[in-house]
């Protein structure tokens, strides 16, 4: 986990990639959303004001999940018609990398798993199941989402996304799963719902009159 | 909580029916008198009880 | 960070947006953040669109009746579960079950960390709410959430009335979802569907005296009328336990019984005949028996009177006297028969056997004074006379048995008094209530 020090090639601003495996960072001082190759960091893109939103959770919040600590990274906003979520990148301390969904304070964590035989967007149906890794899936909710923003360092390129379409599916348990058609090829992770006093989170945001 | 009260209760219950088993208690009410004369052993007609013992029995049918 | 740069814009304290509203220029602020999706201007009843940096008008609506004032002021603080949470939304809802509408408040209560809970109110009866993360299974007659079984109580539709304050989705007034309520108490789990899409949530009962302590308000909280759905049972919930205890203590009488029983030494102490001639009234009829001993500790003793009477009486006036202290036990004993044939077929009454227990009497030497009365018209009968030292007294376990039982029968009626009236107000209302209540049957 050693850090890597860059120059942002728009402004010159110093980069920090925390996390050895980030694919894509945003520049904090220009906005420009930078990919990193072997040998440099190219600017591919620009991120417009991201929506004043309300998350407690911020670029280098810290927490446990189980026994493992973690930082966050960065994050991939999105919007639908009940509002707007958080995929927050988090860094766990064994080099892992996982993700912090906050949706309206209901926190969730996610790992990608690959899979195969995945569905496609338009097959899938509410009350649909599915099994992974011996546990039963239900569809849940089709959410269309569209992005709205990115923050920090990602494990992929991810820019510039207009529709976006998301699948829950729930468990009896705490456990959930999410298939993100953000590309031609669905992605799958799964994850468990996850309390915020569980989380042990430290260096949140701070909100006026709290 | 009322089912500890109830066992308390129900244990009390209990201690009392045993004790008053253990101390000869009885239903019928009797009444006591003190200090009757010896003499009475051998003049039992000189006894007159207190109550109203000498109820005359004025029922049947 | 490299000197000469300039700081990075990020994320500072959250500030409460503050705008105004798009019709009436009010001065609007959201309090929940960007977790409001929808925000109403109170003047001007507007249903606003909080993402919205413009405030798109969604819906505009009417007071149906008066305004509604809400108990828990909008922007008042409580501790609910160790949190703070602030009051940022209310609504007024209403249903319709066979003709009579019923309306309660619901109120949006939020926290920035943890995010947005809810508190229901319905005749002083307050749930605490919030959204299942995990997802409960059902059928018509019951659900299972994390392991309870719940009941069903009631489906109904839910109107909303009135709206106040900041909401995470898209209320309007005038919306419509199907509700079903089932109980677990003190949890009701309750299925709104709404557009297609189904949101579970769970509750749990409240007082209206902690709400009003965690909310700090002033006043009392309203008096929460009959039974409410999921209000727990004041009296124990654990009625069979109670019964099982029971069980345990008649057991137990029963066998104190049998000890009690095997213990006494019912010794006979004094066993004669006499005789009673009625023509010799001109002497004492009084008369001293013989001296018997009374050994052991105190104790019962049973004297039996008995005669061969048949449609008559005998009275006998007793004295057990203790030789040497004096005391003297007091009563008197009537042995009568009768017996004859009416138009009803054959009667009797009475018995030819009297039996009296005396109480606590203590070891000594003692004597029975006996005066008996006879019947005028019977002249002369024998009648012997039986006393028995360390008897046991059934009646007393007759007591004991009737002490254990009352509290219980009383509780268990208490508690069933409790479900019916829970019950009553669900749509499977409890069997002789059915006609007279106005809660529907099967049909709704």
């Amino acid at each position: 986990m050693s850090q890597t020090v860059a120059n942002c090639p728009n402004c010159g601003a110093k980069i920090v990639f925390r996390w050895s495996s980030s694919v894509q960072t945003v520049c904090e001082y220009c906005k420009s959303i930078l990919v990193r190759s072997d040998v440099d960091l190219k600017k591919v893109g620009q991120v417009a004001d991201l929506p004043p939103d309300s998350s407690p959770i911020q670029i280098n919040t810290e927490g446990q999940y189980g026994n493992k600590a973690f930082v966050v990274v960065g994050r991939i906003l999105y919007e639908y018609d009940q509002g707007g979520w958080n995929e927050w990148h988090i860094m766990m301390n064994d080099g892992a990398s996982a993700w912090l969904s906050d949706a309206q304070s209901e926190y969730a964590l996610s790992s990608s798993l690959k899979a195969s035989d995945l569905p496609a967007a338009a097959a899938v149906q509410v009350g649909q199941q599915f099994t992974w890794n011996n546990q039963r899936y239900t569809v849940s909710v089709v959410t269309p989402a569209h992005y709205r923003g990115v923050e920090g360092e990602l494990p992929f390129q991810y820019w510039d996304k207009t529709k976006v379409t998301f699948v829950d599916l729930r468990t009896a348990s705490r456990k959930f799963a999410t298939l993100d058609y953000s590309d031609p090829e669905p992605a799958l992770y799964l994850g468990e719902f996850v309390e915020f006093d569980d989380l042990k989170l430290k260096n949140l945001r701070s909100f006026e009159g709290w | 909580m009322f089912r500890k009260l109830y066992l308390l209760y129900g244990a009390m219950v209990l201690s009392t029916a045993a004790f008053g088993q253990y101390r000869g208690w009885s239903l019928d009410t009797v009444n006591q008198l003190r200090n009757v004369p010896k003499s009475v052993r051998d003049n039992p007609g000189s006894y007159r009880s207190v109550y109203s013992g000498y109820h005359h029995y004025t029922g049947g049918k | 960070m490299s000197v000469g740069t300039p700081p990075p814009s990020g994320p500072s304290q959250v500030q409460p947006r503050a705008l105004n509203c798009p019709k009436c220029g009010a001065a609007i602020t959201l309090h929940s953040f960007g977790q409001a999706v929808t925000v109403v201007c109170a003047s001007c009843r507007s249903i606003l669109d909080a993402q919205d940096p413009n405030l798109a008008i969604l819906q505009q609506f009417e007071a149906a009746t008066h305004d509604v004032k809400p108990l828990i002021p909008l922007g008042t603080r409580g501790k609910l579960r160790g949190t703070d949470y602030e009051v940022t939304g209310f609504q007024r809802r209403s249903t319709q079950i066979d003709g009579i509408t019923y309306d309660w408040h619901e109120y949006v209560l939020f926290n920035p960390y943890k995010g947005i809970r809810y508190l229901s109110e319905y005749h002083g009866h307050w749930n605490d709410i919030s959204i299942c993360k995990t997802l409960p299974t059902a059928d018509f007659s019951g659900a299972n959430y994390l392991g309870e079984t719940y009941k069903h109580f009631q489906s109904a539709d839910a109107n909303t009335d009135f709206v106040l304050g900041e909401f995470p989705w898209q209320v309007r007034v005038g919306e419509k979802a199907a509700v079903s309520d089932y109980v677990h108490p003190p949890r009701v789990l309750s299925s709104e569907k709404l557009d297609k899409e189904v949101t579970w949530s769970i509750g749990e009962y409240m007082y209206g005296r902690e709400i009003w302590d965690s909310f700090k308000l002033s006043g009392e909280p309203p008096e929460a009328l009959g039974v409410y759905e999921n209000q727990p049972s004041p009296v124990t919930i654990n009625v069979t336990g109670m019964w099982v205890a029971f069980a345990a203590f008649a057991v137990l009488l029963l066998a104190l019984m049998a000890v009690f029983d095997m213990r006494a030494k019912k010794e006979p102490v004094l066993q004669e005949t006499y005789q009673f001639n009625g023509a010799d009234l001109k002497s004492e009829p009084s008369f001293v028996s013989d001296e018997f001993a009374l050994d052991g500790g105190t104790s019962t003793v049973q004297v039996k009177t008995s005669a061969p009477v048949d449609n008559h009486w005998i009275y006998v006036n007793y004295a057990l006297i203790n030789q040497d202290t004096g005391q003297a036990w007091d009563f008197g004993r009537e042995v009568s028969y009768y017996h004859g044939y009416d138009s009803d077929g054959s009667w009797s009454e009475g018995s030819r056997t009297d039996s009296v227990v005396i109480p606590s009497v203590p070891a000594g030497r003692y004597y029975l004074r006996i005066e008996p009365e006879v019947d005028p018209s019977l002249r002369s009968t024998p009648y012997s006379v039986t006393v028995i030292r360390d008897v046991p007294v059934f009646g007393i376990y007759g007591i004991a048995f009737l002490a254990l039982l009352v509290p219980v029968v009383i509780i268990s009626f208490r508690a069933y008094t409790f479900e019916r009236s829970r019950w009553s107000e669900s749509d499977h209302p409890p069997m002789e209530l059915s006609s007279l209540s106005n809660s529907s049957g099967d049909d709704e």
